[in-house]
């Protein structure tokens, strides 16, 4: 850090954090913002913002940060878009960090713009892929149109340059427990009676992970509400159930589990969509599945353009045959 | 009570290509938008529907607001035969090639000369999928927001609004002071049809008020050269290639899942 306001160094992550939970992004940010700051040969700086926090500060630096910079105060707990907006403003206006990382997450997506616009700052959403080039410009690059382009977006003039970054695309960073590194407390710039909205009530379940897992099940509107062939299978292949927007929407299955462009990217060996039409918006979640198999009773279906092995047929009996050669239990028959 | 608690509702609405129908030059790997229909972004009937919801609630008038070229103007006829009572076209030169930041600075400016006590978005886009102009227009105004809205309760008398929103993992209910900025979750609700009365006004008789970059005191924010980012490229996606093999029955389905999930 320098008191020329021109200058802007320094490669920061968001690390978000909730009633204790970190978010798994955060970490695969972690991951890729140490890459970016050992090729501009600046550093690591993870930003933590709540309540009790000085532990995920701590752990932030193992997992790769030089050093974190804490702002812990009740006003940050539950999450606000105020709060959170206006201190992470302050400390990038203070401290002029030139590239700042933040999850894809409902949070991520719903702050940053409070601190990219009146920073004047460019940002990216949604990023699937960083890079710097020579003269350590980020190169955020994003898909559109569903996938079928890549569009790389800069930031030549202002700073610092943005973006936030869907979940899953990058491994996450391990854990270092003889990592040093700074963890300092910063002054907490919001006061409790600003904010323009209180929280009323705040129910979270299942954050399950579903990015990491080697099978992935998931099911969409063709299951009409009836996971257990679904789950039965994720059972017997030891995988994660996941699910396409229409399911999640439906309240089928919870939002966590989402795979897709407003959800997450999955990355397993084996993804078995069943009953998942195949639009645009969900084939972009897991393009980068080694092995993709269909099961649709819709022989037109696109789903079946993205997947290396298909079968057309009524997922309800197809997934509990699956189950069954494969060593599980299927559900137990419905009576008639 | 007066009559002033009745809410100015804003719904900024988008016109984007048909996403069925956009095309990828092969020779340039540039996206040829200018043959697909317009339409308006679906996420935003979502938008409308909630905005209507809440007039029926809360009293009061909706006004549906673009940006973009003159002939965006459809869109506004859509807002309107749906029910919109009124409609301004924000179009001008100068807006060419704004990103978010200017985009959400033009919206913010018409939403507080309009008085807005909510302003209601779409979750995101279809062609630009940032989701970042909502929270953009908060921003400007320094106004409340609420994204990921499935369920709005207004409470025009306290002047707030309360929300169901999404958060990860769960829901959150959030009460926030108007004016406010909502993005409402696309498919949360179920939009009603144009009414066939409504429809030929809009198509007939209505003309939406319009205004320019200098209208709105902002012609030296907009357009490409005060948007910070920049496209610095575009490329068709490298096609992840699959098999597409049709199996026959679920034998020969599950050889293959044993093969590919065998530790190797
Ligand atoms: C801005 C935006 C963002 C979006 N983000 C996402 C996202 O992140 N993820 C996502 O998934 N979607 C997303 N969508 C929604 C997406 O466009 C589709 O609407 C959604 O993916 C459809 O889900 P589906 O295929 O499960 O359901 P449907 O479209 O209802 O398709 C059901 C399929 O099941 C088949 N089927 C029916 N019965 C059976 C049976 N008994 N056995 C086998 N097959 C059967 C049918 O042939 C059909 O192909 C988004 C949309 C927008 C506009
Ligand atoms: N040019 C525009 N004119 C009016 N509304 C817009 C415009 N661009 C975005 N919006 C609104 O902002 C929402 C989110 O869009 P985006 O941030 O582009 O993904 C849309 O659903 C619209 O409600």
């Amino acid at each position: 850090m320098t008191d020329d306001d021109t200058v802007h160094e320094d490669v920061w992550v968001f690390v978000e954090e909730h009633g204790g939970d970190v978010a798994g992004v955060s970490w695969e940010l972690l991951a890729k913002g140490r890459e970016l700051a050992d090729e501009t040969g600046e550093d690591l700086v993870a930003l933590v913002v709540g309540e009790g926090v000085d532990d995920v500060g701590a752990e932030a630096v193992e997992r790769g940060a030089d050093r974190a910079l804490v702002a812990d105060d009740p006003v940050f707990e539950p999450y606000r878009a105020g709060p959170y907006g206006d201190q992470f403003r302050a400390l990038v206006e203070e401290r002029r960090p030139s590239i700042v990382l933040i999850g894809g997450t409902t949070t991520g997506r719903d702050f940053a713009g409070r601190v990219a616009v009146p920073a004047d700052a460019g940002l990216t959403a949604d990023c699937t892929e960083l890079d710097v080039d020579d003269e350590g410009l980020l190169l955020a690059r994003r898909p559109t149109f569903g996938g079928d382009a890549m569009a790389t977006i800069k930031c030549p003039d202002h700073r610092p340059q943005m973006a936030t970054v869907r979940a899953g695309v990058f491994d996450a960073a391990e854990r270092d427990p003889d990592r040093d590194g700074d963890v300092e407390a910063v002054d907490v710039v919001v006061e409790a009676d600003d904010a323009l909205s209180r929280v009323l009530e705040r129910e979270v379940g299942d954050v399950a992970d579903i990015t990491d897992a080697d099978v992935v099940v998931a099911g969409g509107g063709g299951t009409e509400g009836d996971f257990a062939p679904v789950e039965a299978l994720a059972d017997a292949l030891d995988g994660e159930v996941a699910a396409s927007r229409k399911a999640v929407d439906e309240g089928w299955v919870e939002p966590a589990r989402q795979v897709g462009q407003t959800g997450k990217t999955v990355r397993p060996d084996l993804y078995v969509a069943a009953g998942i039409s195949g639009a645009v918006q969900h084939v972009e979640g897991m393009n980068d599945a080694e092995t993709v198999v269909a099961v649709n009773t819709d022989p037109n279906a696109p789903i079946f353009e993205h997947a290396d092995y298909g079968i057309v047929g009524d997922l309800h009996e197809v997934l509990p045959e699956l189950t069954d050669r494969l060593g599980g239990r299927s559900p137990p028959e419905p009576t008639a | 009570m007066t009559v002033d608690a009745d809410w100015t509702i804003v719904v900024p609405v988008k016109q984007v290509p048909d996403a069925d129908d956009v095309t990828i030059d092969p020779e340039t790997g540039t996206l040829n938008r200018s043959d697909a229909p317009a339409v308006l972004n679906a996420p935003d009937y979502n938008a409308v529907e909630a905005a209507l919801s809440l007039r029926e609630r809360a009293g009061g008038e909706v006004v549906a607001v673009t940006m973009g070229p003159p002939f965006a103007r459809a869109v506004l006829e859509t807002a309107v035969a749906l029910g919109a009572d009124d409609a301004v076209l924000l179009t001008d030169r100068a807006f060419g090639g704004s990103d978010t930041w200017p985009t959400s600075l033009a919206l913010a400016r018409a939403a507080d000369e309009l008085d807005a006590d909510v302003v209601v978005c779409g979750e995101e886009s279809t062609d630009s999928s940032t989701g970042q102009v909502p929270p953009g227009i908060a921003a400007h105004n320094g106004w409340a927001q609420l994204t990921y809205a499935e369920e709005l309760e207004p409470r025009p008398d306290d002047d707030e609004l309360v929300a169901v929103r999404d958060v990860e993992g769960g829901h959150e209910r959030v009460a926030a002071e108007t004016p406010v900025v909502v993005a409402f979750e696309y498919g949360e609700n179920e939009p009603r049809a144009a009414g066939l009365h409504r429809k030929i006004y809009a198509e007939t008789e209505f003309e939406p008020e319009e205004w320019s970059a200098e209208d709105l005191g902002i012609s030296e924010q907009v357009g490409l050269v005060n948007s910070p980012t920049k496209v610095g490229g575009m490329d068709t996606a490298d096609p992840v290639e699959r098999e597409q093999a049709v199996v026959d029955d679920v034998d020969a389905l599950s050889d293959r899942i044993t093969e590919v999930t065998a530790d190797d």
